[in-house]
């Protein structure tokens, strides 16, 4: 029998008891009635009798009912009489429903992004939060890519139960000015069996398109792009695409829910590793050998534990294998180990620069929970308080504890679950936003599961039970014992100021976190503005960056010189331009761009020392194009061609590092990868390469007509504004190839913000927790001040009576409140010096006790605890003594 | 109803269980409503046990329940609406059942009130 039709049953059990017992009574009547009784009083005599009808009706229909349902219906009658009782004061049940709201909608926002970072990092794919990452690591601790025949070794040999091997990055979809440019991934054949992932349409590919290299010239397309490019074209499946330029058969579209295996990246197309050479695909400038070259470390291996295995162990095998490896083909002057990394710590995708960041935001915003549950605490206290008298009544009817335990319970319940709704709507407001205001600045394609799914509703459900158990139960449990006897005197001195104390020792606490939360943030207020104002060794205020790739459209090295020289040309004469130049990256790319093995003629390399630069590849006018100063030297000219002698500029640490000054480095000779040996004619100063935080590293500028490349990014300064200065940019590449795609055309300052959005972010997430926390704690405090000035009614009647003016009394309560408020400043303050030293990986420019920070924080906090106890100080000064001295 | 004081201490409080076993009795003359069980007992036992109404009607839904007695609404003989209450042979076996028991109860404390006297025998 289902629930609602014992529900129904139990309504006609009680109709037939309810009319045996007035048939009961009315023969019981009619009998004193026949003694001589009039009817009223009959009746009264007849219901005296009977007792207790709705005991007896209760007992009764419990003959019938099983326990389960007894207890079922009895809290739906509880919460159908908190319902009824809190709609009563809907103030309170406002105020309490808007800061659950508050306090959960945040933490499911923070819990959401943690979830898609290190949770469940890998939509449609089960399980990815536990996947781990092969990759391998140098000796200086950089960690790079794992080459296809240590890939081999690992799926052959590897102590896992399964590896499969992605290598992640832009490719060019389409030829012509129709190209454009997304996420893609070179995987091996069982890549798709081992994220068990199924296509939609067609296949996916399998093992069998790894056998050759060039062999299976297939792809696998994501629904999005199916559905965007193709009109989710149901006869897709044996049409011809180019990547790269080179035709591809599609031979599936990949389930719906899957969208590649790099967080954040929405990759798109899915190609057999074995037709990386076909893309062009290289490993820094050696082509050809890819997939034989143990040098070239260009996978990803994904990898499954063993059933009951961890990643130790795996780790400790995987160095073996590792050692065996080095053994059987040692690699010349590279010196790596293949190494296991959880797959949060992929060195790919998004998490790599945010977890961290919202790893705090998550810390901070349970934080925030507390002080909700302790502010909600103190209302449900007095609350309790002013309720004693229905407690006692009930208690003295008979109820038991237990029951009265429930009732205060559920009516805490039927608060928290509307809270908890609204806070989880909150959310699913809230992250559509951030991830549109994200991927408006995202350089590729990107996606990020937003979805409120079911981890997400239990996050919820568990943080609203713990907030229910924390704010309801030990209230709940207060308010149950209520002492019958004070309850009848009216008197509230002993009990009502231990409560007062216990108060006043939450209001503290919420002082201290919030004073904890205020200065985390501001912490990270001032990184940013620290960041912001930095010298980052470049200017990029009116210089735009337009980026093309020649490859795609058929041309060869001879014919990609010509291009971007009359490209070169073009720009510099055009009108507004003052310096234009080319280069292979921006600064501040937030994640390394390429690094190469750097020689320096005449070091000897320690063995634990780390000679991977990055390095660029830039024309005549850079350094003057981006503002960077030149130290030593000069720059490259346009006579640093294929004719003239091979030439390099590096930065001012790598000068100093080797050759002690940057003077001393001209004239002297370094190589960057297998080339040739270069003389140092410049050395410039040095630039944020990826991270504004980094610290000062080597890095190498090379000409580029003496090490082209395909693609390539005009930087363009001058008068004419950004807009028009893009617009010009667009206009001379297409009028040199009208079928050239620009693959991207951002101001400088647009891609370089990116650098800093994940700090903004910090920033703006911190200072919203802070704000909440500090405008709770003063709730608290403004509702302690006033009850407690609302208890003394009678005190400052008596105070007033005796001759003590209304300053008097304001000081009294201020002094109360504002003293709460220096304890839990004081208390914050011990806590945050604890605290912060753990934010020092997030700080830029500030030391994590930065002497600002605290100081405004804790002038903040002074302040608005003075303001929140100043108003109810301030009306209890007001009463009027007479009226004070008659209350009670 | 007019008070009487002493009365209420003249009762005696109903051991657990005997009233069960009082309702089937009373219903062994013909069914009854639970108004008329009440006063049956109460008149057979001179007054002296008073069924409460509290009691009363949660055992008969109990002994309904364990499909000792029958429930069915009809009218009284004054023209009133009631539930009336019919031994089932199933009650019946039930009665017999608890009023040996109760014989070898009341025995059993009779020979521990009164030790000297000799054993007697139970009857039906």
């Amino acid at each position: 029998m289902t629930f609602f039709q014992w529900l129904k049953r139990r309504r006609e059990i009680d109709q037939d008891i309810a009319e045996e017992i007035r048939s009961h009574l009315a023969m019981a009547a009619r009998d004193h009635a026949a003694d001589g009784a009039d009817p009223e009083t009959a009746r009264r005599a007849a219901v005296k009798e009977f007792g207790n009808v709705a005991l007896a009706l209760e007992d009764s229909r419990r003959a019938w009912t099983s326990r389960w349902v007894e207890a079922t219906a009895d809290v739906l009658k509880d919460i159908r009489y908190a319902v009824h009782v809190l709609a009563k004061s809907p103030g309170f049940s406002l105020v309490v429903i808007g800061v659950l709201a508050l306090g959960i909608g945040m933490n499911a926002v923070v819990f959401t992004l943690l979830k898609d970072l290190a949770l469940k990092p890998l939509p449609g794919v089960e399980g990815s939060g536990r996947l781990a990452v092969v990759m391998s690591k140098t000796k200086g601790g950089r960690i790079a890519g794992v080459s296809y025949p240590d890939y081999v070794a690992l799926r052959d040999q590897g102590p896992f139960a399964g590896v499969a091997g992605s290598s992640p990055g832009l490719l060019n979809l389409g030829l012509k000015r129709q190209g454009e440019r997304l996420w893609g991934e070179l995987v091996t054949g069982n890549y798709f069996q081992f994220m068990g992932v199924h296509a939609q349409l067609g296949r996916t590919l399998l093992p069998s398109d790894e056998t050759a290299p060039g062999k299976d010239p297939v792809a696998v397309l994501s629904n999005g792009l199916w559905r965007r490019a193709f009109g989710a074209d149901p006869n897709i499946i044996g049409k011809t695409i180019h990547v790269n330029a080179y035709p591809l058969t599609v031979v599936g579209v990949a389930d719906k829910s899957f969208h590649g295996s790099v967080v954040s990246w929405d990759v798109e197309v899915f190609v057999p590793i074995m037709m990386a050479p076909q893309l062009g695909v290289a490993f820094q400038n050696r082509p050809g050998k890819l997939l034989h070259d143990r040098k070239a470390g260009f996978l990803a291996a994904y990898s499954r534990l063993r059933p009951g295995g961890t990643l130790e162990r795996a780790s400790a095998q995987t160095a073996v294998l590792s050692k065996q490896l080095a053994a059987d083909q040692p690699l010349e002057d590279v010196d790596r180990t293949l190494t296991v990394l959880p797959i949060s710590r992929a060195p790919w995708g998004a998490q790599t620069y945010m977890l961290p960041a919202i790893t705090m935001c998550g810390a901070m915003g349970i934080l925030l929970l507390l002080i909700v549950c302790a502010n909600l605490f103190g209302l449900v206290l007095v609350r309790g308080i002013s309720r004693r008298g229905e407690i006692a009544a009930r208690l003295a009817l008979g109820a038991s504890r237990i029951r009265i335990l429930r009732l205060l319970l559920i009516e805490n319940a039927v608060l928290v679950a509307p809270g908890a709704a609204a806070g989880l709507v909150l959310a699913s407001f809230a992250l559509p936003w951030m991830n549109t205001t994200a991927s408006a600045k995202a350089l590729g394609r990107f996606f990020f599961d937003i979805s409120v799914d079911r981890m997400v509703v239990g996050f919820v459900a568990l943080a609203a039970c713990l907030s229910l158990l924390f704010f309801g139960l030990l209230p709940a449990l207060r308010s149950s014992k209520v002492d019958l006897a004070s309850v009848m005197k009216d008197s509230l001195s002993a009990r009502g100021a231990a409560k007062g104390r216990f108060r006043s020792a939450l209001v503290v606490a919420q002082v201290g976190i919030s004073l904890l939360l205020l200065v985390s943030s501001g912490l990270v207020w001032r990184s940013l503005d620290a960041a912001q104002r930095l010298d980052r060794g470049f200017d990029d205020r009116g210089v735009i960056s337009v980026t093309v790739d020649l490859k795609p459209n058929g041309y060869d090295e001879a014919r990609g010189r010509v291009f971007y020289q009359q490209l070169l040309d073009q720009v510099r004469g055009a009108q507004g331009v003052e310096s234009a130049s080319l280069a292979a990256t921006y600064p501040m790319t937030m994640v390394d761009s390429e690094a190469q093995r750097v020689e320096i003629e005449g070091y000897r390399v320690r063995r634990d020392e780390d000679q991977m630069f990055l390095y660029n590849v830039v024309t005549s006018d850079y350094f003057r194009t981006l503002r960077i100063g030149i130290e030593a030297g000069r720059e490259f000219t346009p006579h640093d061609d294929a004719s003239g002698s091979q030439v390099a500029v590096v930065n001012e640490t790598l000068a100093r590092r080797f050759w002690g000054t940057p003077r001393g480095a001209i004239g002297k000779r370094l190589r960057a990868g297998s080339g040739e040996w270069r003389t140092v004619v410049g050395v410039v100063r040095d630039v944020k390469y990826a991270r504004i935080n980094e610290a000062p590293r080597p890095y190498v500028y090379l000409p580029f007509f003496q090490a082209p490349r395909s693609s390539m990014i005009v930087h363009a300064r001058g008068s004419a504004g950004a807009v028009a200065l893009l617009e010009q940019a667009r206009r001379e590449v297409h009028r040199l190839d009208p079928d050239l795609p620009i693959l991207d055309a951002r101001t400088l300052h647009e891609q370089t913000s990116l650098a800093l959005s994940i700090l903004t972010m910090t920033a703006r997430i911190l200072a919203t927790l802070g704000f909440m926390a500090m405008a709770l704690a003063s709730m608290g405090i403004y509702g302690l001040v006033s009850y407690s000035a609302k208890q003394s009614t009678h005190e400052i009647g008596i105070r007033m009576a005796l001759g003590a003016t209304r300053s008097d009394v304001v000081r009294r309560f201020l002094a109360r409140g504002v003293w709460l408020g220096v304890i839990g400043a004081a208390l914050g303050m011990g806590a945050s010096y604890a605290v912060t030293r753990f934010l020092a990986a997030q700080l830029y420019g500030v030391s994590a006790t930065d002497p600002a920070s605290f100081a405004t924080a804790m002038a903040f906090v002074l302040g608005s605890t003075a303001a929140a106890a100043v108003a109810p100080a301030w009306r209890a000064a007001r009463t009027d003594p007479m009226t004070a001295l008659r209350y009670q | 109803m007019a008070r009487q004081p002493s009365e209420s201490e003249a009762r005696i409080e109903l051991l657990q269980g005997t009233l069960d076993m009082l309702i089937l009795r009373t219903l062994q003359w013909g069914p009854q409503h639970g108004y008329a069980i009440a006063q049956t007992i109460r008149a057979q036992s001179t007054d002296v046990l008073r069924v409460e109404a509290g009691s009363l009607y949660p055992a008969l839904q109990r002994l309904a329940k364990r499909g000792w007695v029958t429930a069915k609404w009809d009218q009284t003989e004054a023209n009133q609406r009631a539930k009336f209450y019919r031994l089932t042979p199933e009650g019946k076996k039930q009665l017999v059942r608890e009023q040996s028991k109760w014989g070898e109860l009341v025995a059993a404390i009779g020979r521990i009130l009164n030790p000297e006297a000799p054993p007697s025998g139970v009857k039906e």
